[in-house]
């Protein structure tokens, strides 16, 4: 006959922290491993918007960020980055230069494509449509989620490359072409991948797509 | 070939972060802001601490005090603001760095004017009887890099004495006295007759300062003068057709 031992209470105890400690690691690794766990995605559709021509939704690892734009303050920067929108252009682009919860920049249409980046160019390449004149003459608030268009050290020199601020930048007034103001998802752009010692990101996160509302 | 990649790569990888974002727009460290919201949109910056700066790191500045910052932006202010929004876009001016014992090469200036960054370093204690012509006279160096395809300095030689002849450079001289000239022969100050374009700068930085009706009375009687001021009069309109003296 076999004797039923029952557990002694340091016994139970034990039990009862390794599970529990099962529990939390599992747990914990889910969180860790989905990073845009407790991001949210919002679906343009469901949201009605005052000048759906000006809006585009840029869909990034952790979902969507909606952005208006504003032709009325640049006109031509506007132009520009709408038409490169509607050729796909900035499909499986890099988020190339990422200072956390400070800036984000992307669209370097030549070297920094997926399967083709070029880590010794990229922030260089062109578009192939030529630079654009700076329009920064019109008064512009330059907010958290602010989009600009890059430039290199002179004016004039706008082509495809543009930036998202992630908090308030009142000295790039009058000096980067504003296009527009990111509506929703800035918690999406805060996940992007980013590296602690360089504003340039090796192997980065890229644009899934690009595309305009209407 | 593969090596050299990977090193280049790595030193790519490795560039700290300088989220400065004056840093990132002027390239010059250790700044901060002093006043940016000001009518003609000009952003005002002192030194917070010493600075250094070029390729060899020969232009140095160090960070003033407050009281002697608060005193001297007040001036700055006053001065600059009588340029427009316009103007300042015309002659790519747009920051003011503020900072004092400001050198080039351990030669001690008044002020160093990049065009290319927008930008004007000013020392704040450099001078105090002439200080606030001196920033006009730098705002002028800002103008003349800015357009050298207006300014002529063989155009502008012509109107000296054909016997006078410039120093070789403004730093190749030990004539460097900016105390006006009694009898003006020429030249506003001793400093004109290092270079055309200090002798242009001079010119400007006393038709923004003297009063109009001085002016004119130096045209009267100083020929040459008369000439340099017209000159510089329709450069300045070639620019800014609405600017006045």
């Amino acid at each position: 006959m076999i004797k039923k031992i029952k557990a002694s209470k340091s016994e139970k105890i034990i039990l009862i922290f390794l599970v529990l400690l099962g529990i939390i690691t599992f747990g914990t690794y889910l969180v860790i491993k989905d990073e845009c766990l407790f991001v949210k995605n919002l679906d343009p559709k469901k949201i009605s918007f005052k000048s759906p021509n000006n809006i585009a939704i840029l869909n990034a690892p952790c979902g969507n960020v909606i952005i208006e734009f504003y032709p009325e303050i640049s006109p031509n920067g506007v132009k520009r980055i709408k038409t490169l929108i509607r050729s796909n252009a900035y499909e499986n682009i890099a988020f190339h230069r990422v200072i956390k919860n400070k800036l984000i920049q992307a669209g370097d249409l030549e070297f920094g494509k997926k399967g083709s980046l070029d880590y010794g160019k990229i922030g260089t390449g062109k578009s192939g449509l030529g630079t654009i004149k700076s329009e920064i003459d019109n008064s512009f608030n330059y907010t958290k989620g602010s989009v600009g268009l890059a430039r290199t050290f002179r004016n004039d020199t706008e082509d495809s490359q543009f930036f998202i601020i992630l908090q308030n930048e009142p000295l790039f007034e009058g000096e980067y072409t504003p296009v527009g103001k990111v509506l929703y998802g800035l918690k999406v752009l805060k996940k992007i991948k980013n590296q602690r010692n360089s504003e340039y990101v090796l192997r980065p996160d890229f644009i899934s797509s690009f595309k305009m509302l209407d | 070939m593969n090596i050299i990649r990977a090193i280049l790569l790595l030193i790519f990888f490795i560039t700290p972060i300088k989220a400065n974002t004056i840093y990132n727009i002027i390239k010059i460290p250790n700044l901060e802001i002093y006043e940016i919201n000001t009518k003609n949109k000009l952003k005002y910056f002192y030194a917070a601490t010493p600075f250094r700066l070029g390729i060899q790191k020969n232009i140095v500045c160090s960070n003033p005090n407050n009281k002697d910052l608060e005193i001297k932006y007040k001036i700055i202010y006053k001065n600059l603001s009588r340029y427009s929004y316009n103007y300042l876009k015309k002659i790519n001016l747009k920051y003011i760095v503020m900072c004092e014992n400001l050198s080039i090469s351990e030669l001690y200036t008044a002020g160093i004017p990049d065009n290319t960054m927008k930008t004007l370093i000013l020392d704040i204690n450099f001078n105090e009887d002439y200080f606030e012509r001196v920033i006009h006279h730098e705002v002028f160096h800002v103008m003349y890099l800015q357009h050298k395809e207006i300014f002529n300095d063989e155009e502008w030689i012509k109107f000296n004495n054909p016997k006078f002849k410039y120093a070789e450079c403004s730093t190749c001289t030990s004539d460097i006295g900016l105390e006006k000239y009694k009898s003006t022969k020429g030249f506003f100050t001793e400093y004109s007759k290092s270079t055309a374009s200090e002798d242009m700068a001079e010119v400007y930085s006393h038709m923004i300062y003297l009063k109009k009706n001085e002016i004119n009375q130096i045209r009267k009687i100083d020929p040459i003068l008369n000439n340099k001021i017209s000159y510089i009069e329709n450069k300045v309109k070639q620019i800014d057709n609405s600017f006045t003296f």
